[in-house]
C-alpha cells in the first residue's frame, strides 16, 4: 500500500501518491489535512530550529518583565519563573511550567535539528527513527504560544497597579515562539517517514 | 494504483500506525517502519477516556473553589478564584480581556468536558450529529485543549513578577495545580478518544443495509 494514507480522523484509504512538491492532500470524506510536500523542508526546519534556540537562549538570559512601585522594582527572568512555583510550594507545578515553555520545545529543536540533518544530506542515521517517534508527541505537549497569551493576560492584570516593562527577554520569547511554530510546521510527519524508509533500505 | 476511494483501512484488513501512518495487516503488533505498536484502533478508547473524564471532573472542583493565587498587600491577604479573577477584571473595565480569561477558564475547560462526553455517548447510540460534525467537534477540542494552561501561566508570571518586599507579594494557590491537572488529564482524554470510531458507525449502517 505504498502511497496511501489512512486519514487518522476517519480511516478513509486515500491515494497520495501523485501529490507534488508544493500541494496538499486533505481527506475527501472528512476534510482532515493528510499530508504536504513543502519545497526545501529540511533546510526551512534546519534554517528555524536554530534560530529558535539561539532566541530560547536570549530569552533565558535577560530580564522578562519588571515591575515598579513607590519607588520598589522587582524583575521576573524566565527560568525564575518556575523556581518561584517551587518556592511557593508548587514542585509539581513548577515542573509543568518548566517542561512546557522550555524544556519540551527545547528538545523538540534539538530533535528537529537531529533529523533534518541527515534528511536533508539523504544520509541514514540509526537515531532516525528513535528521534522521529518522539518528535511529534513531545511537540504536542510545548505551550510557547499559550505562554505568550499568558503573558499579555498578566500585563492586563497588573497594569493599573504599577509601572510593568518588557525586558529584552520578552522580545527573545515572541521570536522564540515564531520560530518554533514556523520549524514545526516546515516538517510533515508522512513525508519524513516516507524519506527515513527510502534512506534505512539504500542503506541495507 | 487501485481505487481506494470510498474504503477505509479497517474495512479493507489495514491498520495505520498511529506514529508513522504505515499502513500495515491489522494483525501486526508492532509497526515494521518505525517499530511502534500498532493498534487498528485505540484500545479500550472510550472506557479510558470516559474515565480520564471522570478525574478531569473530579479536579475541575478544588480547581474552582480553592483560591488560585493570595494578593499579600500591606499586611492584608487576599485569596482569589478563578471567577474572583474574572469579576475583578470586569470591575476594572478590562472587559476584552476579562472576557478572554472568562472563556478560557470557565467556558472552555468546562465545554470540553461537555463535549468529549458527549462525543463517547454518541459512538454506542444514535447522535443528531453527522460524522462530519462530530468529527469537527472533536478536532476543536482538541485543539483547544492547551489553551486553559493560559490561568496557571498568568499564576506563574504574578508569582515571579510581582514580589515587593512588605508591600505587594502574589503567591499561589493549590487551585493552579488542580487547574493544571484538569488540562492536563482532558489533553489526555482527547488524545486517547479515537474519532474513527465515530465513522465505523457509518460502516456498520451500510453493512446492516447492505445485507
Ligand atoms: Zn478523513
Ligand atoms: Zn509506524
Amino acid at each position: 500500500m505504498q502511497g496511501t494514507i489512512a486519514c487518522h480522523a476517519c480511516d478513509l484509504l486515500v491515494d497520495v501518491s501523485e501529490l507534488k512538491t508544493g500541494q496538499r492532500a486533505s481527506c475527501p470524506r472528512c476534510g482532515h489535512s493528510l499530508t504536504r510536500i513543502r519545497k526545501d523542508a529540511h533546510s526551512k526546519v534546519l534554517a528555524y530550529s536554530v534560530a529558535a534556540l539561539i532566541a530560547l537562549v536570549t530569552a533565558n538570559a535577560f530580564p522578562f518583565l519588571s515591575f515598579a512601585s513607590s519607588g520598589l522594582e522587582s524583575v521576573m527572568t524566565l527560568p525564575q519563573t518556575p523556581a518561584m512555583l517551587w518556592g511557593n510550594g508548587l514542585p509539581m507545578v513548577a515542573i509543568l511550567v518548566a517542561a512546557f515553555i522550555i524544556y519540551i520545545p527545547a528538545t523538540v529543536l534539538v530533535l528537529l535539528i537531529l533529523l533534518c540533518m541527515p534528511l536533508r544530506g539523504e544520509r541514514w542515521r540509526p537515531w532516525l527513527k528513535p528521534v522521529g517517534r518522539w518528535v511529534f508527541t513531545l511537540q504536542s505537549w510545548s505551550m510557547v504560544e499559550v505562554f505568550i497569551i499568558g503573558v499579555i493576560v498578566s500585563l492586563v492584570k497588573i497594569m493599573k497597579m504599577a509601572t510593568v516593562t518588557m525586558g529584552l527577554s520578552f522580545w527573545g520569547y515572541v521570536f522564540f515562539a515564531i520560530l518554533f511554530t514556523m520549524a514545526i510546521a516546515a516538517l510533515d510527519k508522512y513525508q519524513m517517514w516516507q524519506e527515513i524508509e527510502a534512506l534505512e533500505e539504500q542503506r541495507g | 494504483m487501485a481505487e481506494v476511494e470510498g474504503s477505509t483501512a479497517k474495512s479493507e484488513g489495514l491498520a495505520s500506525c498511529h506514529t508513522c501512518l504505515k499502513l500495515v495487516p491489522e494483525d501486526t503488533h508492532t509497526c515494521p517502519r518505525c517499530g511502534s505498536a500498532v493498534h487498528q484502533r485505540e484500545t479500550d478508547s472510550l472506557q479510558r477516556c470516559v474515565a480520564l473524564l471522570i478525574t478531569a471532573c473530579i479536579l475541575y472542583i478544588p480547581a474552582n473553589v480553592l483560591p488560585i493565587m493570595y494578593t499579600d498587600q500591606l499586611g492584608k491577604t487576599e485569596a482569589s478564584t478563578i471567577i474572583g479573577g474574572v469579576v475583578l477584571l470586569i470591575k476594572l473595565g478590562s472587559i476584552p480581556i476579562a472576557a478572554i480569561i472568562f472563556i478560557a477558564s470557565v467556558m472552555v475547560p468546562s465545554g470540553k468536558l461537555i463535549a468529549m462526553f458527549y462525543l463517547v455517548w454518541s459512538v454506542k447510540s444514535h447522535s443528531q450529529l453527522s460524522p462530519q460534525q462530530r468529527t469537527v467537534m472533536y478536532q476543536v477540542t482538541e485543539f483547544i485543549g492547551k489553551w486553559s494552561m493560559v490561568d496557571v501561566f498568568v499564576v506563574a508570571i504574578l508569582v515571579a513578577l510581582v514580589h515587593l518586599g512588605g508591600l505587594l507579594v502574589i503567591r499561589p494557590g493549590f487551585a493552579a495545580l488542580a487547574f493544571a491537572g484538569v488540562v492536563i488529564v482532558t489533553m489526555i482524554a482527547a488524545e486517547i478518544f479515537d474519532s474513527r470510531l465515530i465513522w465505523d458507525q457509518l460502516e456498520d449502517n451500510n453493512d446492516n443495509s447492505a445485507t
